[in-house]
């Protein structure tokens, strides 16, 4: 008679002072003979600003993946866990009688298919479909949700013709007038992940940096405990699990001492590092970790804010992004948002292999994982709001029919979407936005 | 989409099973309004499944509207996906033998479902500020009246309707008809069975102020290939086109208000009342040269393309911009 009793799921590695890492999925967390445990769904979403040079985002077929379009290339590797949704619209991103504010309002109502209120002050938008998600099954998991950014958090002033900044720079809204802002600093991630759930007061961090002590120092007492438990699988897939953690927490430090070096005047948080590539990494890292260990099941992460004019001076573009957007089908100026546009999607890509290579169950983390990589503007010249650039990659726990391109109907609701999504997620919800029904033909039936 | 320059002309949308050159003729028509300023035209949708019939009214409303420039949509055609595709007339397959002329719709997904489309331009338009056409069954119009807060919404910001219901559209969806004029929440003006055969679209001015006009134009060919020449057609959804686009210039004469149901058998009754909500409209002899120059002079007007600032309407210049919380509507209305 078999009697091992299984490791519960929500186990924790706990140490000196305020550390607690969750743990991946291990196998001695099914008890032995039973069925096999059906692992939990995740969704996330990578919003990238300014729209798209669609004609490089857009594929010339429907139907299954040949050549891929010119800024998908970067997820070519991964192209039969991926699905193109075209014609999807946000309506609520339009005009709409407000005027101008496309940028604004596209952000704003990205997650929440309402129209946002135009005006710095008064801040009106509604709950974003992660947070009715995360409402009903966050108490599963440590975190609710993550709140993920690279570029600005500021909650006020005028992002957009009178739009505040608290709808450029949010994409998840507790409610009508709460945004959610994201964390920028990979060092306060990391503390709020492998912490008490905040990040270290400054006397916190300067004990732990003066004795330049890893995270995984304060909890080896309870690492070797477990180690002893386990079957070698089990170890194996515990040791590359902190390792990833120390792999994260050296990007850090190395991101901390260089800003002590070379730009003591920079506009971020101590800990963000000035490559943009090297933020998404880590911060991108930190998100495969909180899924693998099932810390959350729901991300936002706002790669840049919506109008950034961020240049991209690492690969040779010291315009803005935005104005290059307005471009005036201009060649060089719309070549110029190609590159970037591709290398956004470069970016995505690495964290798309971590989930990939990420094994959970009998497949990968990425087959239980929906991450929905878009812009709330298509060709950004025009500031049209139809037909958003919009992949998701994963098959959502065997659901998405991926490796294919598939087009909704002209003007289909982007909340249609988020209906077949909250279904994914297991939460039934009737309507949300401006919703007309649930988006079919998606699935493996 | 207008830009902090005041009210703009009304908001025009336009349904149709497009059975008729004249249901054609009138998006021409409907158009011709627009560059006049009488209207600014929303969207167009077709209340039968056919592919071909959309592709060719598509490519219309391309003619008019232009390519896709800064801030500005070429919205889809609205088309109802189920029902009999009905015939399809050598009118919308004839113009694209001309190699200048291409069909936009190839497939469903080429087309919107007309009650988003709806949707969304209503909420586009200012309080007041619009108008439904119904040139064909009823049946779009219907279903968009069991939409999740789309009676409000037409309430908020459609000022009338005016419905070509001649016993032939009738007929096709009884039981529509009936719910529109029980239900619709404006003024309803009709066009009954009398305007169309009264006041017959003149064919002759296909090879003459067509031709002279807008040689480009997309309707001379189809009007050739709807029927055999010399023809002349009945213009129920001219005439509430052109009543729509303008109320007041008296091309014809509005019966008391009252209440118009649709018997089963296809015609309609009328009960005059001061409260009542319905209006039948009716040919003035007066009126009829003056009617059938609108007709050849809007229809075959060149397009003018849509500008994204117009002049606001002179006649509504003090009127108030205002504006429904859409949010509030489409939220308080489960469906």
């Amino acid at each position: 008679m078999i009697t091992r009793k299984a490791l519960p799921r929500r186990t924790f590695l706990r140490g000196i002072g305020t550390a607690a890492i969750g743990l991946p999925f291990l196998d001695a967390m099914s008890p032995a003979m039973a069925a096999t445990t059906k692992s939990p769904v995740r969704m996330a979403f990578f919003y990238v600003p300014n729209g798209m040079i669609m004609d490089a985002w857009n594929p010339s077929y429907e139907g299954a993946f040949q050549e891929l379009p010119r800024t998908l290339k970067p997820l070519e590797p991964f192209k039969d866990d991926m699905l193109q949704i075209g014609n999807l619209t946000h309506n609520t991103g339009r005009a709409l009688l407000d005027g101008a504010g496309d940028h604004g309002r596209c952000s704003g109502s990205y997650l929440t298919g309402i129209q946002v209120k135009k005006s710095l002050v008064e801040i009106k938008n509604g709950i974003s479909f992660d947070q009715i998600v995360a409402n009903e099954i966050g108490k599963q998991t440590r975190f609710p949700s993550l709140e993920l950014g690279m570029e600005d958090a500021r909650q006020a002033g005028d992002c957009d013709s009178g739009y505040s900044c608290a709808y450029t720079n949010n994409l998840a809204w507790r409610s009508e007038t709460q945004p959610l802002p994201p964390t920028l600093d990979p060092r306060a991630l990391f503390e709020r992940m492998f912490g008490s759930g905040q990040p270290m007061t400054p006397a916190e961090r300067a004990r732990q940096s003066k004795y330049r002590r890893s995270i995984l120092d304060y909890v080896t007492d309870d690492t070797h405990k477990l180690e002893t438990s386990l079957g070698p699988t089990d170890r194996r897939k515990l040791d590359e699990y902190l390792s990833s953690i120390r792999e994260v927490e050296r990007q850090i430090e190395r991101a901390e001492k260089d800003n002590q070096q070379i730009d003591p005047h920079m506009d971020k948080p101590y800990g963000v590092p000035a490559d943009f590539a090297e933020h998404f990494r880590m911060m991108s890292n930190m998100v495969a970790i909180a899924f693998q260990a099932d810390q959350t099941r729901i991300v936002t992460f706002l790669m840049t804010r919506e109008g950034s004019s961020r240049p991209y001076r690492e690969l040779g573009i010291p315009d803005g992004h935005h104005p290059l957007t307005h471009h005036r089908n201009q060649a060089e100026l719309m070549e110029k948002v190609r590159v970037i546009n591709q290398y956004h999607v470069q970016q995505f890509a690495s964290i798309v292999e971590k989930l990939k290579s990420t094994k959970e169950g009998d497949g990968t983390l990425l087959d239980n994982s929906m991450l929905v990589y878009g812009a709330g503007l298509s060709d950004p010249n025009a500031h049209l709001h139809e037909d958003l650039p919009t992949i998701i990659v994963g098959k959502g726990g065997n659901y998405f029919k991926t490796g294919r391109r598939v087009l909704a109907r002209r003007e289909t609701p982007m909340c249609n979407l988020f209906l077949t999504m909250m279904d994914r997620m297991g939460l039934h919800v009737e309507n949300f936005g401006d919703s007309t029904g649930r988006l079919d033909g998606l699935d493996l039936a | 989409m207008q830009f902090g320059r005041g009210k703009p002309s009304a908001g025009a949308f336009y349904d149709s099973d497009f059975t008729t050159i004249d249901e054609v003729l009138a998006v021409g028509l409907l158009n011709g309004l627009q560059g006049k300023n009488d209207c600014r035209v929303a969207i167009v949708t077709m209340s039968r499944p056919n592919l071909a019939v959309c592709g060719y009214i598509d490519m219309v409303e391309r003619y008019y509207r232009g390519s896709a420039g800064n801030f500005a949509q070429v919205p889809p055609i609205g088309m109802r996906t189920t029902g009999q595709p009905g015939e399809t007339s050598a009118a919308f397959t004839v113009p694209f033998a001309s190699k200048k002329r291409v069909n936009p719709v190839k497939t469903v997904i080429d087309t919107g479902d007309p009650n988003t489309l709806f949707r969304n331009y209503l909420q586009a338009q200012y309080d007041q500020n619009g108008f439904f056409i119904l040139a064909g069954p009823a049946t779009n119009l219907a279903a968009a009246l069991e939409f999740r807060g789309m009676k409000e919404l037409i309430a908020a910001k459609m000022k009338y309707l005016v419905a070509a219901l001649p016993e032939r559209n009738i007929k096709a969806d009884v039981a529509a008809a009936k719910k529109v004029l029980a239900e619709w929440p404006t003024p309803v003006y009709v066009v009954g069975e009398d305007i169309g055969t009264a006041i017959e679209f003149p064919g002759a001015s296909i090879d003459k102020e067509f031709a002279a006009n807008s040689p480009e134009n997309p309707f001379s060919d189809a009007y050739k290939a709807y029927k055999p020449m010399p023809y002349n057609a009945p213009s129920w959804a001219m005439a509430a086109t052109l009543y729509a686009g303008r109320p007041k210039e008296g091309y014809f004469k509005a019966s008391e208000p009252g209440t118009i149901t649709v018997r089963d058998d296809g015609k309609l009754g009328f009960t005059a009342s001061a409260q009542g909500r319905h209006q039948m409209l009716s040919v003035d002899p007066a009126q009829k040269d003056k009617v059938l120059q609108a007709y050849i002079d809007l229809t075959s007007a060149k397009p003018v393309f849509p500008q994204r600032f117009r002049p606001p309407v002179a006649d509504d210049k003090k009127a108030d911009d205002k504006k429904s919380d859409v949010k509030k509507i489409i939220e308080e209305k489960p469906q």
